[in-house]
């Protein structure tokens, strides 16, 4: 499996420290849930969906996430949150085929 | 009354030929189900273990009242809490309550989220409810629900 591609949006654009903004991260992902056919093989296509998803900004954890089959291809993930210095907004995603990524942000308040 | 009779098993024969391949498409290919297939209840129970759910106006679910594509509906809840160490919302539960699998994400948040919002899009099967469930960091369990109405399902 190749790498998967993601991307990290933080609004807005331009933000002070202590400031709470909205984070969204979005990953291409087919999330199959296992109930779908191929159209000409007539084969189940097998299931793989994101299982864990894990924000973390220098080191501490953020927000964790369970998720199961019933989110949407190509699935996005929005909260807010507390900016606190300069750092690293980390992004650690598994598959169920136990697939592991990341991807991370850096953070720059100014101000 | 010959007549009638000769109408009669024409009409079996055809719901026969109809139903046989059906029938060995069926027998072949059954309908495939979820392994983590989990019902509304079932699920809620697992969550809170028994403890009582309060129906509450503090938790916001903006969910589009009519979906004309059940593949993607995008979903938003937002709780109202001042978010500090002692007071904070801990997770965040969505459910499709007909999807084969109910459960359609967990969300754990901490103090350092600064506001208890969150926002994803989700399959849906049919039309049917949706609904969130609250977890406050003393405990207790929040709830709100909104039915949906899906014009094409998007689940297999």
């Amino acid at each position: 499996m190749g790498k998967r591609k993601s991307l990290i949006k933080i609004k807005p654009k331009k933000y002070k420290d202590g400031e709470v903004v909205k984070v969204s991260f979005m990953v291409m992902h087919p999330m199959e849930t296992g109930m779908r056919k191929d159209k000409k093989t007539k084969k189940v296509i097998p299931m793989l969906y994101i299982n864990d998803v894990k924000f973390e900004y220098n080191g501490k954890v953020i927000t964790t996430m369970k998720v199961w089959e019933s989110l949407s291809v190509n699935p996005v993930f929005t909260t807010y949150m507390k900016i606190n210095g300069k750092g690293d907004l980390k992004v650690t995603y598994t598959d169920s085929s136990g697939e592991v990524n990341e991807k991370s942000k850096k953070i720059k308040p100014k101000g | 009354m010959q007549r009638r009779e000769f109408f009669k098993q024409l009409g079996t024969a055809a719901v026969v030929t109809t139903m046989i391949p059906a029938m060995s498409f069926a027998a072949d290919a059954p309908k495939p189900k979820s392994p983590n297939a989990f019902s509304y209840k079932q699920a809620v129970e697992v969550i809170t273990g028994g403890k009582p759910v309060e129906i509450s106006s503090k938790v916001q679910l903006k969910v589009p009242e009519i979906a004309e594509n059940g593949a993607v509906v995008p979903v938003t809840v937002t709780v109202e809490s001042p978010m500090t160490d002692s007071d904070y919302v801990k997770a965040i539960h969505i459910f499709a309550t007909k999807n084969g699998n109910t459960r359609c994400i967990d969300v754990y948040l901490t103090p350092a989220n600064g506001k208890a919002m969150f926002s994803t899009r989700i399959k849906l099967g049919q039309t049917q409810e949706v609904a969130a469930l609250v977890e406050l960091s003393d405990g207790t369990f929040l709830s709100a629900a909104q039915s949906v109405k899906v014009t094409i399902g998007g689940c297999g």
